[in-house]
């Protein structure tokens, strides 16, 4: 009998699999009946006419097909097994989730970071289209000095002149003043003063008082909301006024608060202190008015232009150029020429030591390319780690991946089950890691003086970061996966575990790259760390411990110094006193003239510091030749010089010999005198470093005190005591009867020095608690390695013992080939700390010399924690009674 | 409300799978409606009546065996359940009551011819 095809076919076609069997058993039934009967052409119209009629809900096959329902069986059986081996295998799944969710923290903070650093200044609304002008003078030497600061009337004129200019808007720090209407509680305050359309140019909401006026009249000021509430509590601050150390006539000024401002954000270059009206300048200093019309030669204001679409910078820059040309006065060289900086690259520029003021938190763009290696390294050691202990893992599952080969599974569902596995223990390490991350986040932000949340992080980051884990955990799922795949179901059932070994040179290229990026690392924390120590303990040519520095901020303490010294000097614990112009170690502005001998044209910068005749005895710097600076008004015109600036000048015999110096640069600005300073060298001593060690060590200079450089700034005291709050208190009180305004401003010398070495500091325990993750992560990957070899070795190892090999000849036969690794990590990871330490160090006037001791001890510690680990390991297999391992056949 | 819904062509199906008590297979049903009530009954109509009660847990099946005239495929022979019964008894009481219901008279005027 045949059976019609073609409506067969479609019946097939349509008809719900489940039903379509019997009811096609009934339909050839009746066919086969009605052929016989009725004869084969009507059976057929027949057999076409039912299977028409079978053609109704009930009997079609459902739209969505009935088979998808058996496929999400199959994933939930996914993620049942995955969950199961979790549970099972509890060890490795803590080890393996401890690593991912280690690497993946670090990895979301240090993206949180280098997020934060990104967005700088991003929140203006015209951000984009704000430039800071840029100055760059030509030096004696030849070398060019970037300043931030230019003319007063640069910014005003070009946007009168250039189209393509929509405002400008220039400030200058003028320094810090005395405020407070309760004597008791006055502090200095930073004070900027910027063009009155800084509120408007800038976004710096204020949350009183109206932008467009508020820094228009004199005597205006605007507060932060946490100053506001320092000074006025809760109250409203708008409209009421504050005293100032500020003089009109004699009399002291009162300020009026005209808006409070939102404090800036943390990520704003500007960390906008008090914002002073410029207006206020003329009332005091009548030469104010014609010194900002004027001058076209100074280096004193910083400013921003705020430019039209599409304008040209380079272009524009050029123009600025011109511009600054034409109005330089003729008869003085010019040698500058202009840029203009992208407000968001900013941020990434450390300009001077004086801009720090007005480029808060700068970072150097390498420090970021190293944050954001480390976070990769970190995320690639978690993923390599991943796939190792995910392979040595799978060896144990080749009895289940048999049994499953030969109930049938095809390749992609063996994969399905490794990806899935791999996806669960990731997204699991992904929340606990974003747990983690927001437990740590306010220990990052106090150390890193930010204020990181998860939540800043845009939408696109964080679907980058989601993805990119999610990524890792496929990716790393795939070799395990394919390895084991690879295998016949016969050996995986027989347990004849053949691709251990095929697959252990690729796990151990893959440890070897964890231990090299560990020792990179760790050698790399043990330089910054030596570098740290140097410069700690380097001699600086003087002696800075236990010296005390007294700001003079106001003339009260400035006029009669041997009278305030002798004051100061009264209690017992004050060893000795000197007043000087400036620091060591300074934080304002040092004045560096340039310094010739008397007829020489060329001339060398050197740095000049006014001094009375204590200062070498209270620094302990050691005199040479001649003597110091005795009488201010006699030894006026006297000078006295380190070893380097005899050296520098070409002095041979110094004392008594004459120099000049012609030109003073104070800052951005160049003095030029109109008569050169000269003066007689009295004394040479002997060198020490005024400046950080970041710098070559200048040529100091000694005069008197208040000449026509500068005035004395500071007192510096020598302090023996062991109790600092009750000296602090009784410095305190003789600074009240001399001076009822101003409150005692104080430094302690070795602090400050503490803390030109601070973001160096921090950086280094950022780098030693990277390091610590990375070798934890790395040990943990070792351990996994290990175990896997001990377990696959078990019966070996007992064999071994039998014949009567002792522990320790058992434990060296397996640690030997781990130790070859950690060698070769150390051939591939030492270079690499070398070249980025070289680079780091650069920064570095006197730095540490790269010697092999350290690298040696990098590797050392590398090779003694790897050891530690596989000890831990191999010494319970050598240890254990080799009739278990025998009998486990 | 409707207790039990059991549609006239439901009702008969079920009855027949009665009748055949152990031998009640698509062919088999729908022959014996054929030949019981003389009315053709399509495949289609009968199979998604089967599907229907299924679905309502009046009948059962279960799979039965290949015979030659139907080119190895299996049967399905089906089975009244305890629910199945209930419906059947149920709409037969209802027809009853509404039988009783009607007054003598009703009937008896009407001829039929």
């Amino acid at each position: 009998m045949n059976p019609p095809q073609l409506p067969l076919r479609f019946f097939r076609w349509y008809c719900h699999p489940k039903l379509a069997d019997y009811i096609e058993g009934d339909l050839l039934e009746e066919y086969g009946k009605r052929a016989r009967e009725k004869g084969k052409w009507r059976a057929y119209l027949k057999f076409c006419w039912d299977v028409l009629l079978l053609f109704r809900p009930g009997i079609i096959r459902p739209m969505e097909g009935y088979k998808r329902v058996n496929t999400y069986g199959m994933y939930k059986n996914y993620f049942k097994i995955s969950f199961r081996q979790l549970a099972k295998n509890k060890s490795f799944a803590f080890i393996n989730m401890a690593g991912l969710t280690l690497g993946f923290t670090c990895f979301l903070l240090l993206a949180l970071y280098v997020h934060d650093e990104l967005s700088f200044d991003k929140f203006h609304r015209d951000a984009e289209r704000i430039v800071r002008v840029m100055q760059h003078d030509k030096q004696e030497d030849g070398s060019i000095r970037a300043i931030a600061q230019v003319s007063p009337l640069l910014g005003q004129e070009a946007a009168v002149q250039f189209q393509e200019i929509e405002a400008a808007c220039r400030m200058s720090a003028f320094g810090r003043v005395t405020l407070g209407n309760d004597p008791a509680l006055r502090s200095y305050e930073r004070i900027w003063s910027p063009d009155e359309n800084f509120l408007q140019f800038f976004d710096f909401p204020l949350v009183e008082g109206n932008p467009a006026t508020a820094l228009k009249s004199p005597d205006a000021i605007v507060l932060t909301e946490t100053l506001a509430r320092k000074y006025f509590g809760n109250e409203s601050a708008l409209g009421k006024t504050i005293w100032s150390a500020f003089t009109r006539e004699g009399k002291p000024v009162y300020l009026t608060v005209t808006g409070v401002m939102k404090d800036p954000p943390a990520n704003s270059h500007l960390q906008v202190p008090i914002l002073f009206s410029e207006a206020t300048w003329p009332t005091m200093f009548p030469w104010y008015n014609e010194y900002v019309s004027m001058d076209w030669e100074s280096s004193e204001y910083v400013t921003y232009l705020k430019l039209k679409p599409g304008a040209d910078t380079q272009v524009l820059a050029r123009k600025i150029d011109n511009l600054v040309k034409q109005n330089h006065p003729k008869d003085k060289d010019f040698k500058s020429t202009f840029s203009l900086m992208p407000l968001d690259e900013v941020h990434f520029h450390q300009d001077n030591a004086q801009d720090n003021e007005l480029n808060a938190n700068s970072i150097r763009p390498f420090y970021l390319y190293m944050f954001g290696a480390v976070a990769v390294l970190l995320l690639l050691i978690a993923c390599l780690n991943y796939v190792n202990l995910s392979t040595a893992a799978a060896l144990k599952r080749t009895h289940e991946i048999g049994t499953r080969k030969s109930l049938g599974a095809q390749k992609g569902q063996l994969v399905g089950q490794f990806v899935t596995d791999s996806l669960v223990l990731s997204v699991l390490a992904l929340l606990l890691s974003l747990l983690f991350a927001q437990l740590m986040l306010p220990v990052i932000n106090e150390f890193t003086g930010k204020s990181i949340s998860l939540i800043d992080l845009p939408l696109p980051w964080v679907l980058a970061t989601i993805g990119l884990i999610v990524l890792t955990g496929i990716v790393s799922a795939l070799y395990p996966a394919f390895v084991s795949t690879r295998v016949s179901a016969v050996e995986a059932l027989k347990r004849e575990i053949k691709f251990g070994s095929r697959s252990l040179p690729v796990r151990k290229v893959l440890l070897t790259a964890q231990f090299a990026i560990s020792i990179m690392m760790i050698a790399s924390t043990l330089v910054i760390y030596r570098q740290l120590q140097f410069l700690r303990t380097k001699d600086l040519g003087f002696n800075h411990e236990n010296l005390l520095v007294i700001d003079i901020n106001s003339n009260r303490l400035r006029r009669n110094f041997e009278a305030v010294k002798s004051e100061f000097s009264r209690p017992a614990e004050v060893v000795s006193i000197t007043t000087s112009t400036r620091v060591p170690g300074e934080w304002k502005g040092f004045p560096v003239p340039t310094v010739q001998k008397v007829g020489d044209s060329k001339g060398r910068d050197m740095i000049f510091v006014g001094i009375d005749k204590d200062f070498l005895e209270t620094y302990d710097i050691k005199l040479l030749e001649g003597r110091t600076i005795e009488d201010p008004k006699a030894d006026s015109m006297k000078i006295v010089l380190t070893q380097l600036a005899v050296q520098q000048l070409g002095l041979t015999d110094p004392i008594g010999q004459m120099i000049e110096m012609p030109v003073i640069r104070f800052g951005g600005s160049r003095e030029i005198l109109e008569q050169p300073f000269q003066v007689e060298v009295i004394g040479v001593v002997e060198d020490f470093h005024f400046e950080s060690l970041r710098q070559e060590m200048m040529p100091v200079i000694f005069g008197a005190p208040n000449t026509v450089i500068q005035r004395i700034d500071y007192y510096t005291l020598r302090i023996k005591t062991t109790n600092w709050d009750q000296t602090l208190e009784t410095l305190k009180a003789i600074n009240m009867q001399l001076d009822a305004d101003n409150p005692l401003e104080y430094t302690f010398l070795a602090a400050r020095f503490e803390e030109l070495y601070q973001a160096d500091a921090k950086r280094g325990q950022i780098f030693l608690l990277f390091s610590l993750v990375i070798i934890a992560i790395s040990c943990m990957g070792l351990f996994a390695l290990v175990s896997y070899s001990v377990e696959s070795r078990t019966k070996e190892i007992g064999v071994r013992k039998v014949l009567g090999a002792s522990v320790s000849s058992i434990v060296s036969l397996v640690s030997r080939e781990f130790l070859v690794l950690v060698v070769w990590a150390g051939l591939v990871g030492l270079p690499l700390a070398w070249y980025l330490m070289r680079t780091w160090l650069q920064d570095f006037a006197y730095r540490v010399t790269l010697g092999s001791a350290t690298f040696l001890l990098a590797l050392g510690l590398t090779g003694l924690i790897a050891l530690l680990t596989i000890w831990l390991r191999t010494i319970r297999a050598a240890t254990a009674n080799p009739v278990h391992s025998l009998r486990s056949e | 409300m409707k207790k039990y819904q059991l549609g006239e062509f439901e009702e008969i199906v079920m009855l027949t799978i009665a009748i055949l008590y152990k031998e009640a297979y698509g062919v088999a049903i729908k022959n014996e409606i054929e030949t019981r009530l003389k009315r053709n009954v399509s495949m289609g109509a009968m199979h998604s009546a089967l599907v229907r009660l299924e679905e309502k847990g009046y009948i059962k099946s279960f799979d039965g065996e290949a015979t030659e005239d139907r080119m190895g495929r299996p049967k399905k022979y089906f089975q009244i359940t305890a629910l199945g019964k209930k419906a059947m008894e149920y709409t037969r009481e209802t027809r009853n009551e509404l039988w009783n219901a009607i007054p003598k008279v009703a009937l008896d005027l009407i001829v039929v011819r």
